[in-house]
């Protein structure tokens, strides 16, 4: 171990930690521990965009997967426009037909307000109750999605009237699931490839610190370094330097994903805000020890490989 | 301890530069290694020193046959050679101290025991006072002592020595080559490569000579005389 550095002016070591191998100079050391925080920072980022999708599948499917909605249309079979009375009676009769489904947790009609409010941001808010036909909508809970039980359910309203449609909310729910689980897969991908690239360029910046200090690798191995001995050195280098690479990555993405969590939370029911729980967090918090891991074991396995072209 | 038999050496496909070289080292041995200038002095000693194979022919080293040996084990061989190589090989980053105490870091000694021995040693050498001087900015002398501290620290059963007195005066040359029959009395082998007829002749060992890649052994009282036949 060298415990000295150069001191310039005079030509003097001082007292340091040590390295046989002048892996502690260079602008190389500068250029790998940037590498590792940009990679550290697009890993953070994908793996953000993961958390989100998981929270907004789990957002959307949590609230549709358990519930079916019941729509008596406004037109009525012969094409005539059903009255208010007309929709509230058979809705009544709807409810009164679910009651027995010990599987229906609770069957609720919503009020014209309520249904004019859903169809807001399509029509204005300007429409006046009475302007214009609305259906009538039964919210219903269930206790379990089973298909046996919602064909049950189906034929006992349709029983009442045969236009009254039951909507599983099961198209929407796969479109969305598809979506998303497409959507997580890109980014586990995109998270593959940050890993490969990251593995790639510590590989080759650590060959290419081998061919700067070929004379002096060269040099321990003659006087009878085993490989362990040298690839210790170039390890720990490789190690110290993604240590810092990634918490500086780590930082950085800790700041942009806070902005964009603040950016982003609002009410809207339909897109939840980024938040991330401890289990999120704890997973961003590994990622500077996995990138080392990673870096640790690409060198090892790097400069034994070189120095395997060594007599 | 060192046996060379029907051993060749050429450079990828170009001509033998060593050819059919047999000879056989004792434990505890003194020879010097001569010959002109491009006769292979180097490469012979660089198949010693375990930094290449042979293309032909078997080298055996402290009774094991290197040819086949594995990295580990030739690493362990490797320890039990001090090399002062001719354009010293110095690591321009570290002391001086730290230049010599390379060979028993390598070998796992401890730090204090380290101190002890390489102060005791770089003062012997005479450079006591530039242990914590970077080598670039000693003489070449200087930097050759270091070279020479630096493949007897850690007490080799082999030591060679590509032209070790070259940049010394004749002084510190004699006093170093006093150091080397030392270690040698101490049961080194030593294989010095010189040109420098004076130290040989003063020393009175036998010479490995090299001419076109070939080698002869030659005992000194033989070499001298036949020589000295040769000039009258």
């Amino acid at each position: 171990m060298s415990r000295f550095s150069k001191n310039k002016r005079l030509g003097i070591a001082e007292s340091k930690g040590r390295y046989d191998l002048p892996l502690n100079k260079g602008s190389a050391s500068n250029f790998m521990i940037v590498l590792v925080a940009l990679m550290t920072f697009l890993a953070m980022m994908a793996l953000s965009a993961t958390f989100l999708l998981n929270s907004v599948t789990h957002h959307w499917s949590s609230g549709l997967e358990n519930s079916l909605t019941i729509e008596i249309p406004a037109v009525d079979t012969d094409e005539n426009i059903r009255s208010q009375e007309d929709i509230q009676a058979l809705s009544q009769r709807v409810q009164d037909t679910l009651q027995p489904f010990a599987e229906i947790n609770a069957a609720t009609a919503l009020t014209q307000e309520e249904i004019q409010e859903l169809v807001s941001p399509w029509l204005g808010e300007d429409l006046a109750v009475g302007e214009m036909p609305l259906p009538g909508l039964i919210s219903v809970e269930l206790s379990s999605r089973n298909p046996e039980n919602i064909q049950s359910i189906t034929e006992a309203v349709k029983a009442i009237a045969s236009d009254i449609k039951i909507d599983t909310h099961e198209t929407w729910l796969n479109d969305i699931l598809r979506l998303a689980g497409t959507l997580k897969i890109s980014a586990s991908f995109v998270t593959l490839i940050i890993g490969l690239t990251t593995i790639t360029a510590i590989a080759g910046a650590i060959r290419s610190r081998m061919a700067e200090h070929r004379d002096d690798i060269e040099l321990l191995h003659l006087m009878g370094a085993s490989d362990m001995y040298i690839t210790k050195q170039l390890q720990r280098h490789a190690l110290i330097l993604t240590i810092k690479g990634s918490l500086l990555g780590l930082g950085a993405g800790l700041v942009i994903i806070a902005a964009m969590s603040l950016l982003s939370s609002s009410d809207n029911p339909v897109m939840p805000g980024l938040s991330l729980d401890i289990v999120n967090i704890s997973g961003l918090f590994l990622l500077p020890v996995a990138i080392s891991f990673i870096a640790w074991i690409t060198a090892r396995f790097t400069v034994l490989r070189v120095l395997g072209q060594m007599p | 301890m060192i046996k060379f038999e029907h051993v060749g050496l050429r450079y990828g496909i170009g001509p033998e530069v060593l050819s059919d070289v047999n000879f056989t080292l004792e434990p505890g041995s003194f020879h010097f290694l001569t010959g002109p200038s491009g006769a292979g002095k180097t490469s012979l000693m660089s198949l010693m020193f375990l930094g290449r194979k042979p293309t032909r022919g078997l080298v055996t080293m402290f009774d094991q046959n290197v040819n086949d040996m594995d990295r580990a084990k030739l690493s362990k061989l490797r320890q039990k050679i001090g090399v002062v190589f001719q354009e010293f090989r110095l690591l321009p980053h570290l002391s001086a101290f730290d230049n010599v105490a390379l060979p028993l870091r390598i070998t796992g000694h401890r730090e204090s025991e380290i101190k002890s021995n390489v102060d005791e040693l770089l003062e012997w050498v005479g450079l006591g006072d530039y242990k914590n001087v970077l080598p670039l900015t000693l003489s070449g002398g200087q930097q050759q002592r270091v070279a020479i501290a630096r493949a007897v620290i850690a007490r080799p059963k082999l030591l060679l020595a590509d032209e070790p007195t070259g940049n010394l005066d004749d002084n510190i040359g004699f006093r170093l080559m006093h150091l080397f029959e030392q270690l040698n009395r101490m049961g080194t082998t030593i294989v010095i490569a010189t040109h420098s007829q004076s130290i040989m002749e003063k020393f009175g060992h036998p010479r490995l000579v090299l001419d076109s890649g070939t080698l002869h052994v030659h005992e000194q009282s033989n070499w001298v005389q036949k020589n000295i036949e040769g000039v009258y």
